[in-house]
């Protein structure tokens, strides 16, 4: 069979190597894959501690075409604020900087950094890859971990009693320019997003749900089906806000059983009926508030 | 130029004749007015820099990094509590090669809360990787903020300036502020040979293995080792070009001394005043004065103090279960290489712990002491120590 | 991939941790334990049409616009696309997997929108080989006839087709009415056969004109004369004036007679026949009616077909059945009906019906229309080679005689014109492997097309060796990845008011526009095929797939690939399998 001229369907520049160390079905590395085919080569990426620290190689070996600086965990933030600064007092305002962190180095420890540089209005895109827990150590909750989660901290008879931290709510308090959710089972939004981000001055922050198949207790190749009943839940909905202010809902989900999403993973093995009962509400609550900020 | 000014503003200054590209510093009492001084020049315009008011410490340190990464003059101050809080970096900007420069001002560490002046807190950062100078006035303090950047950026390690809280940070001295062109001449601008580059991407600091971390922190030592030489020369360079030559090591009538004070700071200051008068009275006393306590500068000191009989170090600061920092360097230094026969007895003396003032009669107690002990019986003289 | 870098001394190692080199040293494919491979499987509406024809391949043209390139591939396996998307009983649509998720595609539609868009097109870039001496003679110009003539051709044997009647066509021809059928379309794509080579004899009747002993001296024969004899009804009265054969009634319309039908005509049957008579009586300006010993549920006529002699009004009368047709003077009057039930499942597993005993009654009717169905007239060839009223052949038209092949209504199968295409595509590839010598039966598992009986003259033709796909895998719904498609009804196909139908012999149903058949060849889920939709590729967290270097398809990296298993999931169309690694 000959063939029609194919469009490429995202940037077609590979800007992340092969035999990186992520586990099989990793949705954090296919995050990055995707997020440097937006931003391009033009970009430098600052990793705190987190499974990236891990997956971008070894010394002295590197899994991106572009520049890492490998930090400390609750640094990013602060980092990429002096890099900026310095690129823009060296001429090379056009670099876009982004600071790559876990939900670890986003939520917790790094958060009064992110705050400070959020506040600040630094010119820089911090993006949080969140596997909702502190995998690099070894699956322990983290303040992203959500409510009825597993992990080795929430063990299994006494799971997360208390919701995720809403941090797409806490940004948008810092009436940052952009802010934004993407999904890896939604390549074209998700690179939209990040050239969006990428042509706008000031602090960004993008946050992606990010399956993490041993953490999530998933079968490899359910990363993207899984990040996918995510947004047909209403669970992640994906959104930009501007300013604080402005929201736009990118895709209006029919709304599909919480109870899709949970089954499919493991780490919610032991949720009662009630849970799953408790969770579908706040989601709907959640979801009613969400589009009464957008009408 | 000369000009009245407080020690915080002449590490402003200093700064600013550096000519450096990124301040990221968070305000801690009594270094604020470095802070003050430098955004009101930035704001100016004065100075062609950015300044990153950070929510920490820590953040700052973490800016200066990135900065400095990207290939820029980065720059911050600090002190006590906050030089705590930057601990984890210390070890990150050393070990990534970074050459940032930062003043301390030596400040107790709480609890209680005490803002005054104590070596502790810079001491105790004394394995990180960072160069340390100690500064006795405020001219130095200038001085050496420039000398930093010239020691810092040929050996790709950051560098640390210690000034005193208030005794020299508050305290207005007539300083002499070079021309900017001579400096421009001294301090050429910030080219790294390796350095975050989209035309050339490198990943700085991955995980490194066994197989290779124990060589890479060689490396380092390799460095400082080379540190000491450097940071001589560039005091030297300094003195053609500037007028004012520095040393690693400063003797102060040492050739024929039966006792040496061995000091840093501005405790240097009150030993000279106190060694005069002792001089006039015909008594051998001399003085060491340690500009530079990291690299440790072993070889001189071996060399100056070589064949002295008696040794009384000042320390304002205190290693808990052990003694006086700089003590116990200079036992390190002088002892353990085969020549302990001949060494000097060493006398190690607390003082002025948490900005408690040191007289100059506290001093000459200390001289008194050592002239008058045959050997050193306590590890720990405590001096002024109320009972 | 990348060098490994080693450090020799200490004074090699840079001194700070800096990357010198990429990741690409790491053969990550070493963690794998399930192997993704492209793996291209067959439709199920592929594997539902008799014919074979590659219909998610020219759903792929047609979505995209490229109607010509559409038109290649269906005419890969089917000489009749215009008239297969008009008469076809489509059976695809019945096996095709977006059933189960919305609505079957429009196959037939978009088949006929092709058909109609190839039709003046030239076959010259068939012909796959140069001209061959061998001759091949065929008897009968159906569809069966015609379609082994068309492959036979394109693998340059000298091919003639002799026909009895004046015009090509068979049943095209004669049975089905024009209002189904037009015949400058039948024209059209049986003349672009004779002008690719075909030379067809009418007027000349195997057995009459030309003996059997002559038509034998060919290299090879294909027997495709089809089943043109009319039951009979076996009542008293079949012979009064009035009572009509369906197919010769059928026939005579066809050929342009005028035939005075009365007021009330009776169409005794429920097969293709009877509806088309009983249409065509209404088109002739009777009032007819069907009489079925059965229910509607069991009547063997394409339902589209009765469900348009429905929408035109026709009544039909069912579980009644003709016992006596009464005359006066010879001629018809009235019909005497009996009453049925049904009882047992007979042979065809339909329930048979049983009269139910004093319950006849009498109709007045001017005509009887008999269409219960037709039989083979063997009178003309061996009898040897028929056995209960079929030519014994096997799946490929072989017969026990050499170099006798045969296909279509004549053999056992279902009669229909796809069947009779099927048939005759079969048989040109047995007949190919004949006269070189060969055997078919070894090369069937590797052109087969599911396991319904199709096979495909593409694979035929471009060899069989080597070949990835697994012709036998059949993808099904549950292989679909629906997420990557939405709801959507199929298009609606044109049809002529019922006023306007009963009043001429117009064409019923229209052809879509383009922009429909472009529309809804997108809606299709190219079942088993890549078509290039960049999921996979997309989704590799390893980076461990690449376009090809021609930018058709991809390869796969296995020095990396960590067998995570995404590409395949996430294959909207299962065009790819996760094997055991190291088998
Ligand atoms: C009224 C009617 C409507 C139908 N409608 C449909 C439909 O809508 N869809 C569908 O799929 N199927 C339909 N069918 C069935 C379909 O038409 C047949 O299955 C198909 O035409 C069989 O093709 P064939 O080539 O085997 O035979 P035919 O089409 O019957 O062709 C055989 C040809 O051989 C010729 N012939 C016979 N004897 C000799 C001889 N001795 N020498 C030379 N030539 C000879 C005949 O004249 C005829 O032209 C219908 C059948 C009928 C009767
Ligand atoms: C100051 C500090 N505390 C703890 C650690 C240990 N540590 C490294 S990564 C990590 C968890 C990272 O979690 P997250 O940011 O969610 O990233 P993930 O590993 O899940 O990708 C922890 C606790 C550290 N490196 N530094
Ligand atoms: S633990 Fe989870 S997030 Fe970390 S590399 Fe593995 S899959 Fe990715
Ligand atoms: S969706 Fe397309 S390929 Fe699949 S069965 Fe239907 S027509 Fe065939
Ligand atoms: S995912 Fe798309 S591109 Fe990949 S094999 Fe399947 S159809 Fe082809
Ligand atoms: S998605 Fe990539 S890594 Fe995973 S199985 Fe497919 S080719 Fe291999
Ligand atoms: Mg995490």
């Amino acid at each position: 069979m000959n063939h029609v001229d194919i469009q490429p369907r995202i940037p077609e520049p590979e800007l992340m190597y092969s035999g990186h160390l992520a586990c099989p079905g990793c949705g954090a590395s296919l995050a990055m894959r995707y997020a440097l085919k937006a931003l391009g080569k033009n970009t430098m990426v600052i990793i705190p501690a987190c499974c990236w620290s891990i997956i971008a190689g070894p010394f002295p070996y590197s899994a991106l075409d572009v520049p890492i600086y490998h930090t400390a965990f609750e640094t990013a933030a602060a980092v990429a604020s002096g890099m900026k600064a310095a690129l823009d007092q060296l001429g090379k305002s056009d670099v876009t900087v982004m600071a790559w962190a876990g939900d670890g180095g986003t939520y917790d420890i790094g958060f009064q950094a992110l705050s400070g540089a959020a506040e600040r209005n630094e010119d820089f895109l911090y993006v949080c890859y969140d596997n909702e827990a502190y995998m690099n150590t070894g699956i322990q909750r983290s303040s992203s971990t959500p409510f009825g989660a597993w992990t080795t901290t929430t063990p299994e008879n006494h799971t997360k009693e208390r919701p995720k931290k809403d941090i797409v709510g806490i940004l948008a308090a810092h009436r940052i320019p952009y802010l934004a959710t993407v999904s890896v089972a939604y390549p074209e939004d998700f690179i939209r997003k990040f050239q969006k981000a990428k042509s706008i001055r000031g602090m960004k922050f993008i946050e992606i749900l990010s399956p993490c198949p041993p953490g999530w207790k998933t079968a490899d190749d359910q990363s993207i089906r899984i990040s996918r009943l995510a947004v047909e839940s209403r669970i992640f909905p994906l959104l930009e806000i501007e300013h604080g202010e402005k929201y736009t809902l990118n895709l209006e989900p029919e709304g599909i059983s919480v109870r899709d999403y949970l089954e499919a993973q493991g780490r919610f093995k032991k949720l009662s009926e009630k849970d799953v009962e408790h969770i579908q509400k706040e989601v709907d609550r959640k979801w009613e508030a969400l589009k009464k900020r957008i009408s | 130029m000369k000009k009245v000014m407080m020690g915080n503003h002449a590490v402003s200054y200093g700064a600013r004749l550096s000519r450096v590209d990124v301040i990221a510093a968070y305000p801690i009492t009594p270094q604020t007015q470095i802070v003050e001084e430098l955004s009101e020049l930035c704001a100016d315009g004065k100075m062609d820099a950015k300044f990153i008011k950070v929510e920490s410490e820590h953040s700052a340190m973490a800016s200066c990094m990135g900065a400095s990464a990207a290939g820029g003059r980065a720059f911050t101050a600090t002190s006590s509590q906050g030089l705590a809080l930057m601990h984890e970096l210390l070890h990150f900007s050393s070990g990534g090669r970074l050459p940032i420069v930062m003043a301390n001002v030596n400040r107790a560490l709480g609890p209680g809360w005490n803002i005054w002046t104590e070596q502790t807190d810079s001491l105790a950062q004394r394995d990180t990787g960072w160069l340390q100078f100690y500064c006795e006035n405020n001219q130095e303090v200038l001085d050496t903020v420039i000398m930093s950047y010239k020691i810092a950026e040929q050996l790709s390690l950051p560098v640390m300036l210690v000034l005193d809280a208030f005794i020299l940070s508050h305290t207005y001295e007539i300083v002499d502020i070079p021309e900017q062109e001579l400096i421009d001449s001294y301090l050429p601008p910030y080219k790294p040979e390796i350095k975050m580059d989209v035309d050339n991407p490198h990943a700085f600091g991955a995980l490194v293995t066994p197989d290779h971390y124990f060589e890479i922190r060689y490396k380092l030592q390799e460095t400082m080792d080379k540190a000491a030489e450097v940071a001589r020369k560039a005091g030297e360079e300094y003195g053609e070009l500037v007028g004012r030559p520095y040393d690693i090591v400063e003797p102060y009538m040492l050739d024929d001394a039966d006792v040496v004070i061995v000091a840093a700071g501005t405790l240097v200051s009150n030993s000279r005043a106190v060694i005069n008068e002792y001089r006039e009275k015909g008594i051998k006393v001399g003085l060491l004065k340690l500009r530079m306590f990291r690299p440790f500068p072993t070889k001189r000191v071996r060399e100056l103090l070589a064949g002295k009989k008696k040794i009384a170090v000042i320390d304002r600061n205190i290693s808990f279960g052990a003694t006086g920092i700089f003590y116990q360097e200079l036992k390190a230094a002088l002892y353990g290489h085969g020549n302990g026969a001949g060494s000097p007895n060493i006398f190690g003396f607390i003082i002025g712990l948490g900005g408690r003032d040191v007289t100059l009669e506290d001093i000459a107690e200390i001289v008194d002491y050592t002239l008058e002990k045959e050997k050193n019986e306590e590890d720990i003289i405590w001096m002024g120590l109320k009972r | 991939m990348s060098k490994k870098i080693t450090f020799t001394s200490i004074s090699d190692l840079p001194p700070l941790v800096v990357s010198l080199g990429t990741t690409e040293v790491n053969p990550t494919g070493s963690w794998r334990y399930l192997r993704p491979v492209y793996h291209d499987k067959t439709a199920p509406c592929i594997e539902g049409c008799p014919a074979s024809e590659d219909i998610e391949q020219y759903m792929y043209w047609a979505a995209r616009g490229d109607f010509d390139k559409a038109w290649e591939v269906l005419v890969e396996e089917n000489p009749f696309p215009a008239v297969c998307g008009r008469v076809c009983y489509h059976p695809c649509e019945s096996s095709c997997n977006r059933d189960h998720f919305d609505q079957s595609l429009g196959i037939n539609s978009i088949e006929r929108f092709i058909g109609d868009h190839g039709l003046d097109f030239s076959l010259d870039k068939f012909k796959l080989a140069g001209e061959r001496e061998q001759k091949i003679a065929i008897a009968g110009a159906g569809p069966a006839g015609l379609a082994a003539a068309y492959h036979l051709r394109r693998l340059g044997y000298q091919v003639v087709v002799y026909e009895k009647e004046e015009k090509p066509g068979g049943i095209l021809q004669y049975g089905i009415p024009r209002y189904r059928l037009p015949k400058d379309i039948l024209a059209a794509e049986i003349s672009r056969l004779e002008r690719f080579g075909v030379e067809i004899k009418t007027g000349v009747q195997i057995g009459k004109d030309i003996s059997w002993e002559e038509f034998l001296q060919h290299d090879a024969v294909f027997l495709a004369i089809g089943v043109h004899k009319s039951r009979k009804l076996n009542v008293p009265g079949e012979d009064l004036d009035g009572v009509l054969a369906g197919l010769d009634f059928l026939s005579r319309i066809n050929k342009g007679e005028n035939i005075q039908l009365g007021k009330k005509v009776a169409v005794i049957g429920g097969g293709n026949t009877a509806m088309d008579a009983v249409r065509t009586a209404l088109r002739l300006g009777s009032t007819p009616a069907i009489y079925y010993r059965r229910t509607r549920a069991e009547m063997p006529a394409i339902l589209d077909e009765i469900e348009e002699a429905e929408r035109e009004g026709i009544p039909m009368e069912f579980l009644v059945t003709p016992v006596e047709l009464i005359g006066e003077n010879g001629a018809l009057k009235a019909m005497k009906l009996q009453k049925m039930k049904l009882g047992e499942p007979d042979e065809s597993g339909r329930r048979r019906p049983v009269p139910v005993e004093g319950s006849e009654y009498v109709v007045e009717v001017d005509n009887v229309i008999t269409a219960i169905g037709e039989q083979g007239d063997f009178t003309s060839i061996p009898e040897k080679l028929v056995e209960w009223g079929v030519v014994k052949s096997d799946a490929f038209g072989q017969t026990e005689q050499r170099p006798v092949f045969a296909g279509g209504d004549i053999i056992e199968q279902p009669h229909t014109v796809v069947h009779a295409i099927g048939s005759g595509k079969k048989a040109a590839m047995a007949i190919h492997t004949y006269l070189n010598g060969g055997d078919i039966a070894p090369l069937t598992d590797k052109i087969r097309v599911g396991d319904k009986g199709g096979y495909s003259f593409l694979r035929f033709r471009d060899g069989h060796e080597g070949d990835p796909i697994d012709n036998r895998e059949v993808v099904t719904f549950e292989h679909i990845n629906t997420s990557y498609f939405t709801r959507k009804d199929r298009h609606e196909v044109p049809e002529l008011d019922v006023g306007a139908r009963i009043t001429s012999f117009e064409e019923v149903k229209g052809t879509i526009d383009r922009e429909a058949a472009m529309d809804e060849a997108l809606r299709c889920f190219n079942c088993g095929v890549c078509n290039m939709c960049d999921n996979c590729l997309v989704f590799c967290p390893d980076v461990a797939i690449k376009r090809r270097d021609d930018r058709f398809r991809y390869e796969i990296d296995y020095a990396y690939c960590k067998g995570c298993g995404i590409c395949v999931i996430e294959c909207p169309r299962s065009a790819l399998s996760l094997i055991p690694e190291g088998k």
